[in-house]
């Protein structure tokens, strides 16, 4: 677990973690009933204030131009609805377009939160730790560029001062000086890293790359905790799903705005089984949170 | 005899991984658009982001199939953190990112996959340093495609290594490709609609992005190119490599 990141959730397996992203985003572009926006809006938005804290609401202002421009620009293109509120250009700019805008840009920023959020959960140790096994060629060339690229920045750098000290740099000169310049450096860097590459290569195989099963080395266990969870989202999702093809979710904006009921079985099932899947990262921040209190309050 | 074995065995690798890809593309993607038109709620983004991701597969798998030598794994990861870490080496000029530019050279370079599997990649582990997004799996199909058909026509002798030729072809790429695409993708995930107003704005408003972009590969295929194909032959005849 990070230090700087006070998330409990990031300490379960990757697994956990990346289905609760996927479950997230795909089913916030699937659904698009405005119940179903405004929980995963809101649970995103707690999750965040749960990592970290104050910080979330100082970049919220950003989503919410986001949503605004996204909610009055779509009526321009989409004239259909049948409560025309003005004309522009002569074309319509109808109450229903401004609703499905609203739509639209709820959705838009609801992914853009949980991704934020996937951002700093799912490190790319993770994601090399869940497709290693299935994707090995391409998982190690992950992993060697991600080591690469900071110590190629380090050698850029390198190499730009060691050009200013003879006298070649680009400080205070034009911008197809600066270009001409940084390219200098990035074909000395090339040649540089191409000759580090071969002789990384000829080690890997004189050390037997590719001779035979390739083991990796995973911090990560998968524990009760982790099957209990990926069982418990499990029949969320599903739940969810079900309600949704019994057309719980069911929404149309044009031409008049049609919402699904949520008060009926189906339209609670769908919701509450929602709810209760976009908080489970939440909801496990906060119990530790809690647990943590006692324990210190007790010493 | 054993060459005979051998080569049975590389025929039926090849057969599984044509079946895998006519089974992408013919089976899944029809019955994604088959279930988006069923479903009938308008879900763009989703099927777009589908179909993206089932054409990249075949590129991944039959790379995967074919067992790659360590060589050719380094050499991939080595363009590959060079055109991640570029933007670096231009930390003083905002927006121009030559990063389009070293996958043509690579794609050029090394083939029309290798072109793909660096695009691809670049833009994938770019995003690790800049956000994951909604537009991930688009900016990683755009990308790839420009390296694919930079290496294509490279190898059909369509383009040829020459600066001027290459740096018109670069910003060709860049205008009604890669900009496009992640113009298209904005669409997707912003509008309700779909109509040709709204990808004409969609293109009117991502055009001075698209010309800076434009610019800073052009110039950097002018300039660049030639010390670079220098150098990458370098590599090649020193190395032994094909």
């Amino acid at each position: 677990m990070s230090e700087k990141l006070k998330d409990s959730f990031s300490a379960y397996n990757p697994l956990i973690n990346f289905v609760f992203f996927i479950g997230a985003i795909f089913l916030g572009m699937f659904i698009t009933h405005p119940a179903y926006l405004a929980v995963s809006v809101i649970a995103s938005v707690a999750y965040l204030l749960t990592i970290k804290g104050a910080a979330t609401m100082r970049s919220l202002w950003r989503y919410a131009i986001i949503f605004m421009l996204v909610t009055l620009i779509n009526p321009l293109f989409n004239t259909a609805g049948e409560t025309v509120l003005f004309t522009v250009f002569g074309r319509n700019y109808t109450l229903e377009a401004i609703f499905y805008g609203m739509n639209t840009a709820a959705m838009l920023v609801s992914i853009l939160l949980w991704f934020s959020a996937y951002n700093l959960i799912m490190t790319s140790d993770k994601f090399l730790y869940l497709f290693g096994k299935l994707i090995p060629g391409i998982s190690l060339i992950l992993t060697m560029v991600l080591r690469l690229v900071p110590s190629y920045q380090r050698k850029a750098s390198q190499i730009s001062t060691a050009r200013m000290c003879i006298g070649k740099g680009a400080d205070n000169e034009k911008a197809v000086d600066k270009v001409d310049n940084a390219l200098t450096v990035l074909g000395t860097l090339t040649s540089w890293a191409l000759e580090g590459g071969i002789i990384t290569a000829d080690s890997m195989r004189s050390r037997g790359y590719g001779s035979g099963e390739r083991t990796t080395f995973s911090k990560y266990a998968f524990e009760m905790r982790d099957r209990i969870l990926t069982a418990f989202m499990g029949v969320l999702i599903l739940c969810v799903v079900y309600a949704g093809m019994n057309g719980a979710s069911y929404v149309s904006y044009i031409p008049t705005v049609e919402v699904a009921d949520i008060s009926d079985f189906y339209g609670l099932l769908g919701i509450i089984s929602y709810i209760l899947f976009l908080s489970v990262p939440t909801i496990i921040n906060i119990k530790e949170r809690i647990t943590w209190h006692i324990l210190i309050s007790k010493i | 005899m054993l060459n005979f074995k051998e080569e049975l065995m590389n025929e039926n690798k090849n057969i599984s991984r044509k079946l895998i890809n006519i089974l992408v593309i013919f089976v899944l993607a029809p019955l994604t658009l088959f279930l988006s038109w069923k479903v009938g709620a308008k879900k763009y983004y989703l099927t777009s982001v589908l179909l993206i991701i089932y054409t990249m597969i075949p590129f991944f798998l039959s790379f995967e199939k074919r067992k790659p030598q360590a060589r050719e794994l380094v050499v991939l990861a080595v363009m590959t953190a060079i055109a991640v870490a570029s933007r670096a080496a231009f930390i003083m000029l905002p927006h121009f990112k030559p990063m389009t530019a070293i996958i043509i050279i690579t794609a050029v370079s090394f083939g029309a996959e290798a072109g793909f599997l660096t695009g691809a990649m670049s833009a994938f582990i770019s995003n690790f340093i800049f956000g994951q997004g909604p537009w991930t799996p688009w900016q990683m199909f755009a990308y790839g495609i420009a390296g694919f058909l930079s290496g294509l026509l490279f190898s059909k002798g369509i383009i040829k290594k020459d600066k001027i030729p290459l740096s018109i072809f670069g910003g060709i790429v860049v205008v009604f490709l890669v900009g496009p695409m992640l113009d298209i993708s904005s669409v997707f995930t912003a509008s309700s609609v779909f109509s040709f107003e709204i990808f004409a704005a969609a293109f009117v408003a991502g055009f001075p992005v698209n010309l800076v972009h434009t610019a800073a590969t052009a110039i950097t295929l002018f300039l660049f190119s030639q010390p670079m194909f220098e150098k990458l032959d370098r590599i090649k005849l020193k190395y032994g490599m094909k």
